[in-house]
């Protein structure tokens, strides 16, 4: 079913395992070297930058292959000739997919994705191109069928993520085609969510998947924020009066049931998250932390925005500096070190770049010198065109 | 670590006891670290308190509120200040450690409000006169120094940008090919000189040894500058083209010859991507112009070379891997 060999991706996991100990000191380096000579791995993974690099090469083959495709189906009128050409470059792109696996074993080398999410996507262009009388839930099925089947042969995370999001649209189209639907959508996409979660949560560790544990894992992200936004006060209210009742935008019954879901399910996360010491759970309910504020602010105005976000920042900024002093010394198992796991964002200085984007430097006047945008005063620092 | 994974390793004979035991004994041990949480935390913080106090300044200009804003900015800025001088390391040639991310990040707001309170004097003063180049210039050389004394790569980031704002450019990195306009040849020039001169500060912070490990980020935006110039002027200048092209390679050349140096295959990656895209744009403008089916040619061209590049790029990997 998965295109690499089993054995290949084992050897993958053993050498990872390994280097992860030795980078703690616990095995010696002829320990390592002789592992890796044991468990030989044949597959190409390049590092994160030459993923990205090869990534867009390959989705730029990709575009002119298939305009080139578009190209010669322009001569037929008819929309079946788009079509053809289409589907034609979809076959191409796997066809091209599987031969390189079978030849040069890529593996998450940012070829792979490139083919995959394109075959995928030109599939469905050609399905829908011109397709006007397809059901919403019609659309959902081939997207999730397509997804589905591209996840189980190349155990991709981002085809697991669209397949999940694909099948709870499928639900959600089917499910409105039930007079009162409205009443309970909320909850029954709240426990199919719920029930993703459990499910994946047990399959991680399942040895005989193991291969798509990183697919469950954000299976596992994505249920927890699906759970969450199902009975969000926004969420819920904004879809209803958008689907059924546009000129009649006052509130939903009930409201203070899905406020309190709002509010309570983030802290509930994060309380789980510290207890069961789970990274999935605790940075879940962190980033949901984000969409309660958004959410009380997008009805209530509590104060203005710069008093909210210098005070938030204070808050923020207080806080971390009060862990990192009670975890000055580890406490119940947690600890402010970093882990050992270190990455090309160290090597690329990643923070420093992001620092440089995010506070941007003043702008400069435009009187001096004519013609020169510099940068514009964005939200960091204050510039001098406010 | 998994300890299955370590047994069965065990078993096979490839690791003694003694390292498996290691291995459990570590694993066992195991903190939770929340390193990241607290860094993000720490960013946010940093970003959305210097953001709200900064506009908290300039709406509340007329009224009386806005001195204790501007009082409260300075504490805040000469707090941080403070905290980092009483916590520093000793002044080093090298790299020094930072003793925690909230001395990363209080250095950071420190240096953020500064900018903010010249902004501000600049804005209702007119502290510096009319030479409005001064307002972007003395931002700039605090932040320098600030970079240097302290041994902060984000400020020194900073300080870049600003130091191209203040060349009249903009080279934050969603902003180099948005907010600048490449149709206009001072630009270009600028642009240019401003990666020449990015890439010889790089050099000589390692030549002289005096941090050496800022000359990645001098690198980085130095290189990329360039070569985004480059190309526009390849685009733009009518006869000249050719010329520019001469530049370019020469510089890609160059990036590449040191990459290969200092075994970064990310600067190789740069070199042969800007190398390409410049080499594609000279056949455009020379070859592709003049054919008659040029539309398919130029198609197939771009689906080979593409094919090509990939494939250079995955052995020239697998020979520094190897090296």
């Amino acid at each position: 079913m998965i295109a690499w060999s089993s054995v290949t991706l084992d050897n993958l996991y053993v050498q990872n395992e390994a280097d992860k100990a030795h980078r703690q000191g616990c095995i010696s380096t002829e320990t390592q070297e002789a592992i890796r000579k044991a468990h030989p791995v044949d597959l190409y993974t390049p590092n994160p930058v030459i993923r990205v690099g090869l990534f867009l090469l390959t989705a730029i083959v990709v575009a002119f292959t298939s305009g080139f495709f578009l190209l010669l189906a322009l001569s037929s009128d008819t929309p079946t000739g788009f079509r053809v050409a289409l589907i034609l470059a979809s076959l191409l792109c796997l066809g091209v997919l599987e031969f390189a696996i079978s030849q040069k074993r890529p593996y998450r080398s940012g070829i792979n994705e490139a083919l995959l999410w394109s075959a995928v996507g030109l599939f469905c262009c050609g399905i829908f191109i011109e397709n006007y009388d397809m059901s919403e839930s019609a659309w959902a099925l081939t997207v999730f069928i397509l997804t589905v089947l591209g996840t189980l042969r190349y155990a991709d995370m981002v085809s697991s993520a669209v397949a999940y999001l694909s099948f709870l649209l499928l639900v959600f189209w089917q499910a409105l085609k039930i007079p009162y639907s409205t009443a309970f959508m909320p909850f029954l996409l709240m426990g199919i969510s719920l029930a993703v979660y459990l499910i994946s949560s047990r399959l991680v560790k399942r040895p005989a998947l193991r291969h798509y544990s990183d697919c469950f894992t954000l299976l596992r992200v994505l249920s927890l924020i699906t759970l969450y936004m199902a009975g969000n006060y926004y969420v819920v209210r904004e879809t209803n009066s958008m689907l059924f009742m546009p000129d009649n935008d006052t509130g939903i019954p009930a409201g203070w049931l899905f406020w309190a879901l709002t509010v309570i399910i983030p802290p509930l996360y994060i309380y789980l998250g510290v207890r069961k010491k789970d990274a999935v759970l605790l940075r879940t309910g962190v980033i949901l932390i984000a969409m309660i504020v958004f959410t009380i602010r997008y009805y209530h105005s509590v104060m203005p925005l710069e008093s909210a976000m210098a005070l938030g920042g204070l808050v923020l900024t207080g806080g971390a500096w009060a862990l990192i002093r009670y975890l000055h010394t580890p406490k119940n198992g947690f600890t402010y070190a970093p882990s050992d796991e270190s990455g090309m964002a160290d090597r690329l200085k990643l923070e420093s770049l992001i620092i440089a984007q995010t506070f941007p430097p003043t702008a400069r006047p435009a009187d001096t010198h004519p013609n020169f945008g510099g940068g514009s005063g964005g939200g960091g620092g204050a510039s001098g065109d406010f | 670590m998994n300890i299955d994974t370590f047994s069965k390793l065990q078993k096979e004979g490839l690791i003694s006891d003694e390292e498996m035991q290691r291995v459990t004994h570590a694993e066992n041990n195991r903190l939770f670290s929340l390193h990241w949480e607290i860094k993000s935390a720490l960013y946010l913080g940093v970003l959305l308190l210097s953001g709200g106090l900064g506009i908290l300044v300039y709406k509340n200009i007329d009224t009386i509120g806005h001195q204790v804003i501007l009082l409260f900015i300075a504490l805040l800025c000469i707090g941080c200040y403070a905290y980092c001088f009483r916590h520093r390391a000793p002044f080093s040639r090298e790299k020094t450690e930072s003793p925690n991310a909230f001395y990363d990040y209080a250095l950071l707001l420190g240096s953020l409000t500064f900018v903010t309170f010249i902004g501000y004097l600049q804005f209702q003063y007119t502290v510096f006169g009319t030479a409005y180049g001064l307002a972007t210039f003395i931002p700039m050389v605090a932040l320098f120094a600030t970079a240097y004394y302290f041994d902060h790569l984000g400020i020194l980031s900073m300080a870049v940008t600003n130091l191209a704002a203040w060349a009249g450019i903009a080279i934050t990195p969603f902003q180099i090919l948005s907010q600048n306009d490449f149709g206009n040849e001072n630009l270009i020039y600028i642009g240019v000189a401003l990666g020449i001169g990015l890439v010889a500060l790089a050099e000589l912070s390692e030549k002289r040894n005096f941090k050496k490990h800022f000359a990645f980020t001098y690198r980085n935006f130095g290189v990329h500058i360039f070569f985004i110039a480059t190309i526009a002027a390849m685009c733009i200048f009518e006869k000249w083209f050719g010329l520019w092209f001469l530049l370019l390679a020469a510089g890609a050349y160059l990036t590449w010859h040191r990459a290969f140096r200092d075994h970064s295959f990310y600067f190789v990656l740069l070199a042969v991507l800007y190398g390409y895209v410049g080499l594609s744009i000279l056949l455009g403008r020379t070859v592709f112009n003049h054919l008659a089916d040029d539309i398919y040619s130029g198609f197939l061209y771009m689906i080979f070379s593409t094919v090509g590049v990939i494939m250079f790029l995955i052995k020239l990997n697998k020979k520094i891997k190897q090296q």
